[in-house]
């Protein structure tokens, strides 16, 4: 065990600090909704004009081809030069990508993973529906074969970037009948398709970032499956555990910014002569650190055996609710002025009413104590 | 990079684990018979980073969260740093020095056949040499005597700060392998205790306690990793990271044993059951060498 990089990849970590010094754009991302979404996409192409989008993708179709190592190392110094947050292209790279990647045909990966690379399609994601939400199985929005085209009707729920996406990850009952994990599908669905209505969501944050989307008939043919019909949730869980592995290194790092950041906030105020605020401080000091570590011992079991460990599952829950930890010490020390927050303001309130999605999105935090107490610890499943 | 044991480790770990097992099981922590601290010493672990010795502090730190996790003797830790930074050689008692008040009574943990005890005070380790038969009680650890040293006798600082590092490295070890052991101890019971004609781990109720527990551990054990790697590659943040080790391995053993209990019902409350054994070893723990707040927020001394 050690925890020292290489020459290699602290070559690596100067370039990735020297492109980021000269390039991180001075604004900050736009509040209005369409002009965020256009600084998304220019920010995602120029990332790619550079080299730094899909560090650990294939090269075939427009990634670096690097190790996971390296991945962990850009989204470090990533996070240290302030670079924006991924935005609208979340999906994409994250989710959507990472899935196409593993099962998809090479005319779909050949499509679509370069136009995600370069910040030109927008990607949602179409899993929840009203009334499968924890319980994903309970899938009921459906998509009859008519000659080569799938016919889709139902609904989808909490899909954010819905209304400025150009695609969808999409899970359907394609089987008449089917039950639970059986006979689902999962297909790219265009977002420009008729039939397609997206119906904004406000959160209580007051930002509009998801929606609710009706699909009436909507054609999506047949070759945008991917990983074949009825193999639906195979594919939609290689998905959530790429998200449970790997994908919140981003989140992690920034949460190794944040605390700092607070105790500096601490500091200049004199807050932190209070004992309890010290304490509470010190205590996420250490648990960031923790993560940083758990995150690092992820990573090596990738390297070393090709896939994240079982406590994979374990980090998602700490990064979770230790990310609500932080976002609560923020509030905290920010004191009554955090009544005077209106809707349409994009500050600290509204990080912390916003983080609630961390435990609730992508799986519960009591879905996660499921998965752990089953998988980790051997407990019957009850479900 | 690699925060994964090699394959020399884990078998080293395998090793430690069996024969754990075999010659100091968890249920006979109540009391250890006097041959076995001969046969710890016959194993290699009073010293295993003593000069010459060559083992790296990952490969002690994952030694000694096996030996933690069946509760073995504390003068383990106190010897095994002797080992490495006091001028004395032979086994070394535990003691407290965080804590104690100047005038009192000092305890010391594990005396017997120790000739020197050792302990932290500020940021550096201090040895005394102790006379033969001290004798020492039971306290709330059953397997831990105590000794209450009136006065206390003048300790001799290590000059080396790394001294104080590694015992509070070695007991973040120990205080993991307390909290593995109550978690699995947890789990085990949850599979087989039935209520409502079913295990009770089946009750969401009783299988976020469980899960809660792995997560203290999984970010505890990781920790304790990165802050032996940092000992060995001796980095200018080591001291934090032994640190967080230290704070969130010791939440974990004492979170973890409280939880066991609960889990265990009726039968967790008795004499009898083991899941005390836990608990009370991880409030022990908790007095030896702990994090300090300062360290956490990174402020110099």
């Amino acid at each position: 065990m050690d925890i020292l990089f290489s020459t290699e990849e602290h070559r690596f970590r100067e370039q990735c600090r020297d492109w980021l010094h000269a390039n991180v754009p001075a604004e900050r991302r736009p509040m209005d909704a369409a002009e965020a979404i256009e600084f998304d996409k220019a920010w995602q192409r120029r990332l790619f004009d550079a080299g730094w989008a899909g560090i650990n993708w294939p090269v075939e179709y427009g990634g670096r081809g690097l190790s996971i190592v390296q991945q962990v190392i850009w989204l470090e110094e990533y996070a240290r030069a302030h670079a924006p947050w991924i935005g609208a292209n979340f999906v994409g790279i994250n989710h959507g990508g990472p899935t196409l990647i593993l099962n998809a045909s090479e005319a779909q990966k050949e499509y679509h993973l370069p136009r995600i690379l370069r910040g030109e399609a927008i990607w949602c994601q179409g899993f929840s529906e009203p009334g499968a939400g924890s319980d994903l199985a309970g899938i009921r929005t459906r998509a009859r074969i008519e000659g080569d085209e799938l016919v889709v009707s139902g609904t989808k729920i909490w899909t954010s970037f819905a209304h400025v996406a150009d695609w969808q990850e999409l899970v359907v009952r394609t089987e008449e009948g089917s039950q639970r994990h059986k006979g689902l599908s999962w297909v790219i669905c265009s977002m420009h398709a008729p039939g397609i209505e997206v119906r904004p969501i406000r959160k209580m944050s007051g930002q509009v970032e998801f929606a609710q989307v009706f699909y009436d008939d909507v054609r999506v043919p047949l070759a945008n499956v991917v990983g074949g019909l009825g193999n639906g949730w195979k594919v939609a869980m290689s998905t959530l555990s790429f998200e449970r592995g790997t994908g919140f290194i981003a989140d992690q790092v920034k949460q190794s910014q944040e605390i700092e950041e607070l105790l500096e906030r601490a500091r200049a105020t004199g807050a932190i002569r209070d004992d309890r605020i010290a304490d509470q401080l010190a205590q996420l000091r250490a648990e960031v650190a923790a993560l940083r570590a758990m995150t690092y011992r992820n990573i090596s079991e990738v390297v070393r055996t090709g896939q994240p460990g079982p406590e994979a599952s374990v980090i998602r829950l700490f990064t979770s609710e230790l990310g609500q930890r932080l976002e609560r010490m923020t509030l905290l020390l920010a004191g009554e002025a955090i009544l005077d927050f209106r809707y349409g303001e994009d500050d600290l309130v509204a990080d912390y009413l916003r983080g609630f999605a961390a435990t609730i999105a992508g799986g519960t935090a009591q879905i996660q104590r499921d998965i752990i107490a089953e998988r980790l610890l051997g407990l019957p499943k009850s479900r | 990079m690699d925060l994964t044991p090699s394959t020399e480790q884990d078998m080293l770990v395998a090793a430690t684990a069996d024969w754990c097992r075999e010659n100091m099981p968890l249920e006979q922590a109540r009391a250890r018979p006097p041959h076995l601290w001969g046969e710890l010493e016959a194993m290699g672990w009073t010293g295993m980073t003593a000069p010459g010795m060559d083992l790296d502090h990952a490969s002690e730190a994952l030694v000694f969260a096996e030996l933690g996790r069946h509760l073995a003797p504390v003068a383990l830790l106190a010897t095994a740093v002797a080992a490495r930074w006091s001028p004395h050689a032979g086994p070394a008692a535990l003691a407290l020095l965080d804590n104690h008040v100047p005038g009192g009574s000092l305890r010391v943990l594990d005396p017997h056949g120790a000739v020197q005890a050792l302990g932290v005070l500020g940021h550096l380790a201090a040895v005394t040499p102790l006379p033969a038969d001290l004798g020492g009680e039971p306290g709330l650890d059953l397997s831990v005597p105590i000794v209450h040293l009136d006065p206390a006798p003048p300790f001799e600082a290590l000059p080396d700060p790394r001294a104080a590092l590694h015992l509070q490295l070695l007991a973040a070890a120990y205080a993991l392998g307390c909290a593995d052991a109550a978690r699995d101890m947890a789990a085990g019971y949850a599979q087989v205790r039935e209520q409502f004609d079913r295990p009770i781990g089946w009750f969401q109720a009783l299988k976020h306690i469980c899960a809660d527990m792995a997560v203290r551990c999984a970010a505890a054990r990781s920790q304790l990793y990165y802050a032996a790697c940092a000992v060995d590659a001796d980095t200018p943040d080591a001291a934090f990271h032994i640190a967080a080790a230290r704070q969130l391995a010791d939440q974990a053993a004492i979170d973890n044993g409280r939880a066991n209990v609960q889990v265990h019902g009726g039968i967790g409350m008795t004499d009898e059951a083991y899941p005390h054994l836990c608990l009370k070893r991880a409030h022990l723990l908790s007095f030896v060498a702990p994090a300090r707040r300062q360290t956490l927020l990174g402020e110099a001394a």
